[in-house]
């Protein structure tokens, strides 16, 4: 019962976040004093914006304003684009099955061989072996991922011509965008499950399954990778985000259809409610992300009870 | 004490005081020292490869396709880039410090809200924030700073109000309440000194993020304008001429690897001393 409620409050807790976030992509745009201005292009003359200003309904109360876009959103709508005349929602949903693709195929490689090469490190503690994982480990979390991206294009597509440069659509042109994106991630996977496994390998019901003659392989397999994955799993949500922000930039590099690309390309063109919608469904995919993290965490170890 | 002074053992740390220092050396001394103008070029010298010699002119990192020397723009880069990032590392620090001892010392509403506030800012990846605000306000190097600062502070203050939450409980907190001292007073005498510390840590540690957060936004054009170079719109401009100068993409890139791995060694250093102080 303790465990559902934590759930339930964690659940409420996204709820707030979300509203927040609401605030935050809605205020944004009045920042600048008024939006009408912002979304026009620059040559617009002023009775152009007028006319814009009365259609968006921006001369009215902004909480009359904002309490209309929370009922939208809310309902699906999130207005929209300014340059596609489509919602912003239908843009969205066809770019998502591109970033998808894109994140989880980064996601499943580097968390493998991050869990692989993170208890080779740990196992083989202070051998070559573990220096030679930390300093990779070191160096996939120090170049930007377009800076990755570029020198993969440089070695793979400008001198080897092994993969194409750009594009989407097979899977040679996934390979690429997903090494880069992935790498980073794979640095920060080995470097948690090395640190936390070592730490496990410490407790005292590993050295007794060392006392009764298993091999350290069976004991790290079968008694402490469970117990190792619990600060691996409450980091994956915070690193979310980031695998997120760099999705954007991959995606711009790779020419590759998918959220980032729709978002930067709406920034550019001034087409605020497309970002909106984008920075919205962001935010709901970290917030439901690290629900499901909660609910692994609480499965995980069932002595946690916050 | 006297072993800490000794580089045996503490190999990460003698190699990321390197790193940092060379690269800070390079920043200062490039611009300060080397002849080569960054922002204007020579025509007749364009994409010429490194350690080329044109004229009376050595361009040891090579020129880019207005003929700008590789190495004066990238000392210049490098600063311009490093700079934004201190001052905004230094406005999320104190921002976050701030609020997250308000929040640990107070408690109640108070920390519910602040705390609510962090939730929401890190639900949201930074670099698409940071566009969107950069995009409603303008490129500019001011509102870089002033907005990579502010959207940077959740982190240092969600550490601040734990460790303000272990310092209320002393003794010495309870006394200096019962001698009539101001929260305000306690706040900054007394809880301060005990955050500094692990802030130090933290922000050492978290420069890498910044450094690659501020470079991507150059990458995408979104940062401080050109001529003006940056670490992120070098390589941004680099990337349309790959095909036949790739070490105007190479260069600032490893620029960017020299200062994310000395900033982690060093955080990951501090981390270690710390923890061994107290076991």
């Amino acid at each position: 019962m303790k465990g559902l409620r934590f759930l339930l409050s964690r659940a409420a807790q996204g709820l707030i976040v979300m509203f927040g976030v609401s605030a935050l992509v809605f205020f944004a745009l009045f920042l600048t004093g008024d939006p009408a201005v912002l979304m026009m292009a620059p040559d617009s003359t002023a009775a152009e914006i007028d006319a814009f200003r009365e259609a968006m309904g921006f001369d009215d109360p902004i909480i009359v304003q904002y309490g209309r876009f929370l009922v939208d959103a809310l309902q699906g709508d999130l207005g929209s684009s300014l340059r596609y005349s489509r919602p912003a929602m239908d843009l969205l949903a066809e770019r998502l099955g591109a970033t998808a693709l894109l994140a989880l195929s980064a996601l499943l490689w580097s968390s493998l061989l991050g869990f692989l090469l993170g208890a080779i490190a740990a196992v083989r503690k202070n051998s070559p072996i573990d220096f030679a994982i930390r300093v990779i480990s070191l160096l996939g979390q120090a170049v930007p991922v377009f800076w990755l991206a570029l020198m993969l294009i440089i070695l793979f597509s400008l001198n080897l011509r092994w993969l194409p440069s750009s594009g989407y659509g097979s899977l040679g042109h996934l390979v690429m965008p997903s090494l880069a994106l992935g790498a980073y991630y794979l640095s920060a996977i080995t470097r948690l499950v090395r640190s936390s496994l070592i730490e496990t390998l410490g407790e005292n019901y590993v050295r007794t399954a060392r006392a009764k003659g298993l091999t350290e392989w069976r004991i790290v397999v079968r008694h402490a990778l469970r117990n190792a994955m619990i600060p691996v799993v409450t980091l994956q949500g915070m690193y979310l985000a980031s695998l997120m922000g760099g999705a954007l930039v991959t995606e711009i590099i790779f020419a590759w259809p998918g959220i980032g690309r729709l978002a930067v390309e709406a920034i550019q063109n001034r087409d605020f409610p497309v970002v909106q919608a984008v920075v919205l469904f962001a935010a709901l995919v970290f917030v439901v992300a690290n629900f499901l993290v909660d609910v692994a965490y609480t499965w995980l170890n069932p002595r946690i009870r916050l | 004490m006297t072993g800490s002074l000794r580089i045996k053992g503490n190999e990460d740390a003698a190699l990321a005081i390197f790193l940092l220092a060379a690269s800070v050396a390079f920043c200062i001394l490039v611009p300060l020292a080397w002849p080569l103008d960054p922002l204007r070029g020579d025509i007749s010298a364009t994409f010429k490869p490194p350690m080329t010699v044109v004229g009376d002119a050595l361009h040891p990192l090579g020129t880019d396709q207005l003929g700008r020397d590789l190495l004066a723009r990238l000392g210049l880069g490098t600063l311009v880039s490093f700079g934004i990032v201190l001052i905004a590392a230094l406005i999320s620090v104190v921002l976050g410090t701030a609020l997250g001892m308000i929040a640990g010392y107070y408690g109640g509403w108070v920390d519910a809200l602040i705390m609510r506030l962090v939730d929401i800012q890190l639900a949201v990846p930074f670099i698409l924030l940071i566009l969107l605000l950069v995009s409603v306000l303008g490129p500019s190097m001011t509102n870089l700073v002033i907005v990579l600062g502010l959207t940077g502070w959740a982190i240092f203050a969600r550490v601040a109000r734990g460790r303000t939450l272990e310092v209320r409980e002393l003794e010495y907190i309870d006394a200096s309440r019962a001698m009539g001292l101001s929260d305000t007073t306690i706040i900054f005498r007394h809880v301060l000194p005990n955050i500094i510390g692990p802030q130090t840590v933290l922000l050492t540690l978290d420069l890498p993020r910044l450094i690659i957060l501020e470079a991507s936004v150059g990458f995408l054009g979104l940062g401080v304008q050109p001529p003006m170079p940056t670490l992120g719109n070098l390589i941004g401009e680099g990337r349309s001429v790959i095909l036949i100068a790739n070490w105007l993409v190479l260069y600032p890139g490893l620029m960017i690897g020299a200062l994310v791995i000395g900033c982690n060694l060093l955080g990951d250093w501090l981390v270690r001393r710390a923890e061994s102080k107290v076991s």
